[in-house]
């Protein structure tokens, strides 16, 4: 069934990579413009659950990684859908008309990484308050320079004796 | 009427945990509920990007407070799946043995948690005090009762001590007998069910659209349960059932835990009489030289809210590249509440949020 | 009772009063929560301390700060230990108050919490037993006795600095200071 599934896509949308790395993980790796029709044919073939939107920050090749993971109620298998964006002025549709709950995930990544969503009304900060620097999950925000700089310079009190 | 905005704040007598929401009123009918979460943001995924492969495991446990195993069983299962290293066989059964007991304590604080609220006290004192029986298991057999730090790739810590077998059986009958006590006082008592039933009612197509899991979606129907669709360590060895009920209101979501403790009783003797002997773990690498090849992947564990997933990549180095926990409360905490909550009372707020166990830890990590 | 607890009864009851009946503000902030429900219920009493949860911090003397602290949760915390009436006693729990802990590099924990309100006791563990947290409380009520629980007054005389350290860590904070600040005359 894993097989079929895999013929099909590959005969529908030219240009996607369809692997089986481990049992019953399927992994596809597909164009921005793709993604969209790619998931209303997989939200048809019965997996209808999105797990988690994830985003992984290459620095080296200058692109943020997007992965999509849904499951179905029928089948053990489980996929993981693969985009990729520049990393200079990153910008993707949103999913949410075929996923309703996309909208959680990418509020958090848009905070998290710098990621925008077309589409999406709600993209106000989840966990941080005020803040003005680089976005934290990003590989070259260097956390403990962060640290030094805004904590240890605030004195003990001192007391009057 | 005037529209009203309240604070249902971090510091509150019905909050458990320090998750806050702004509920917009009008007299008692609520328009509008925003969660605020962001007050136990540590960064958790940003630190053990600095840290070994082994030193990330104190850190790994620190994320669910409630059930710390499953997040280390997680973790564990990812390294091994990427660095390629076989557990043996009776490891495999203790690790078994201790999820169950985790997930049996960790209902019996939920169990806690809805009975304050509503204001039963005797039924929530006795399911501490049993709680507290579980947590002196883990003291005798790991050291500590909160946080275990006992499953690592490779197997577990130590072997079981003398005689722990014949204390975990003793710890279940004594259970099993107090059950009687519990259905009367909580579970099928007259004044529980009308307070419960109908409140926070989800559909099935809604759940399954929402990307419910856990006992959200077997309340209202749905048998889908990571231990019986995709089997890790042991249990495709071992006969438990997935109780399910029809209605999806907060009624159906306690009694199905009820039920899932029971079967957790069932997995624990199961585990005790087959368990083989052997060796309990494969010696590691040296953990300042040790580095996991390129690669990724996703593993998936059932916990007691839900279901837990881990995806890991690996850059070939010391460290992990990328580490991204799917927990079960992000969705349920920031997608579901909101929807549940508009058109409910005030009153309500508290029952309907403990009833779809969120752990206000688990959102923010 | 023998002769020495009825003179220090009758000498000064407001003190010994109040000293057995500590009541404590309900604020679940960070992971130490996990070690709250023992302590109040069964098996695990700390009625017989005179110590119980309370709904509001207008109602309490107690705050006791469980584990790590993160920027939001200050806020609130400072907002909290302000409405509390005097004498007010703070407990920290934990080692990631005193200088961080386990998450010395995050951007989001603060290290030091001493900078920004007073301390009266600290405990370590990571979680405390409750064994632990009994014996803080009892000495606690050895330093009531002496006089030396007073975070409160020094949080009073001191309250210009505490009051810069919060506003260089949050910027122009949306309350107004609690005791009157005197401006300082530039030469």
């Amino acid at each position: 069934m894993d097989k079929e599934l895999k013929r099909r896509i590959e005969e529908i949308y030219k240009d996607t990579e369809v692997e089986f790395p481990e049992a019953n993980r399927m992994v596809l790796k597909t164009k921005k413009e793709n993604l969209l029709p790619i998931l209303e044919f997989l939200k048809r073939e019965g997996f209808r659950q999105l797990k988690a939107i994830s985003c992984v920050d290459w620095i080296e090749e200058g692109e943020f990684e997007l992965v999509y993971l849904l499951s179905s109620l029928n089948t053990p298998l489980h996929i993981m859908v693969k985009v990729r964006v520049g990393r200079e002025s990153p910008e993707i549709e949103t999913i949410m008309k075929i996923f309703e709950n996309a909208q959680v995930y990418e509020r958090e990544i848009h905070e998290l990484f710098g990621v925008k969503f077309r589409g999406n009304p709600d993209l106000s900060p989840l966990f941080l308050e005020n803040w003005q620097n680089l976005p934290p999950f990003r590989k070259d925000f260097d956390t403990r320079e962060y640290v030094k700089e805004k904590f240890e310079q605030i004195p003990f009190v001192e007391e009057k004796k | 009427m005037r529209e009203l905005e309240l604070f249902f704040g971090p510091q509150h007598p019905g909050m458990v945990g320090n998750f806050s929401i702004t509920l917009k009123v009008e007299g008692d009918r609520i328009l509008e509920a925003i969660p605020n979460p962001g007050y136990l943001h540590r960064g958790f995924e940003k630190l053990m990007e600095l840290r070994n492969w082994i030193q990330n495991f104190p850190m790994v446990c620190r994320i669910n407070v409630i059930e710390p195993d499953s997040m280390e069983a997680v973790y564990a299962m990812a390294v091994e799946s990427l660095a390629n290293i076989e557990v043996p066989e009776r490891a495999k059964y203790i690790r078994t043995i201790v999820l169950e007991l985790a997930r049996l304590a960790s209902h019996l604080f939920g169990a806690w948690a809805y009975a304050n609220m509503l204001g039963f006290d005797t039924p929530a004192q006795w399911a501490m005090a049993d709680r507290d029986h579980i947590l002196d298991l883990f003291e005798e057999l790991t050291g500590g009762r909160v946080y275990h730090i006992y499953i690592l790739p490779g197997g577990v810590r130590r072997d079981l001590p003398d005689g722990f077998e014949e204390k975990v059986m003793h710890f279940l009958h004594a259970l099993s007998q107090k059950l009687p006590d519990y259905n009367e006082t909580f579970f099928e008592n007259r004044i529980f069910y009308e307070r419960a039933k109908n409140i926070g009612k989800i559909e099935k197509e809604e759940a399954i659209e929402w990307g419910a899991t856990g006992q959200v979606l077997r309340a209202t129907g749905v048998k889908y349960d990571i231990r019986k669709v995709e089997p890790y360590l042991v249990y495709d060895k071992v006969e438990f059932d997935i109780p399910t009920r029809e209605d999806g209101d907060a009624y159906s979501r306690i009694l199905v835990i009820r039920d899932e403790m029971l079967e957790s009783a069932k997995i624990i003797m199961q585990c005790i009489e087959k368990m083989p002997k052997g060796k309990v773990y494969e010696r590691l690498p040296n953990p300042f030289k040790w580095k996991i090849p390129k690669g990724e992947t996703y593993v998936r564990v059932e916990s007691s809210r839900g279901e837990l997933g881990l995806y890991m990549v690996s850059n070939g180095g010391n460290t992990p590249y990328r580490v991204h926990f799917r927990t079960p409360s992000f969705n349920h905490g920031l997608f579901i509440l909101p929807r549940l909550l508009k058109g409910a009372s005030i009153a309500d707020v508290g029952n309907i949020m403990i009833s779809l166990y969120v752990v206000a830890p688990e959102i923010d990590r | 009772m023998d002769r020495k607890s009825i003179v220090k009864w009758i000498k000064e009851p407001g003190k010994m009063g109040h000293k057995y009946s500590l009541w404590a503000v309900y604020f679940c902030t960070g992971c130490g929560i996990i070690e709250i429900p023992p302590v109040i219920t069964a098996r695990w009493d700390a009625e017989r301390f005179g110590v119980i949860p309370v709904a509001t911090p207008r109602q309490a003397n107690l705050f006791m700060i469980t584990g790590y602290v993160s920027l939001k949760t200050l806020k609130a915390i400072i907002r909290t230990y302000e409405q509390m009436p005097e004498p007010k006693y703070t407990v920290a729990f934990g080692s990631c108050p005193i200088n961080g802990g386990m998450y010395w590099d995050s951007y989001n924990t603060i290290k030091h919490i001493d900078k920004y309100i007073p301390i009266d006791g600290w405990i370590a563990g990571c979680m405390p037993r409750p064994e632990a947290i009994f014996i803080a409380v009892t000495k606690l009520w050895m330093m009531i006795d002496k006089g030396k629980a007073d975070g409160y007054i020094r949080y009073r005389k001191n309250y210009k600095f505490y009051r810069r350290n919060q506003e260089k860590l949050f910027g122009k904070l949306p309350w107004p200071p609690l005791y009157p600040i005197e401006e300082e005359e530039n030469g």
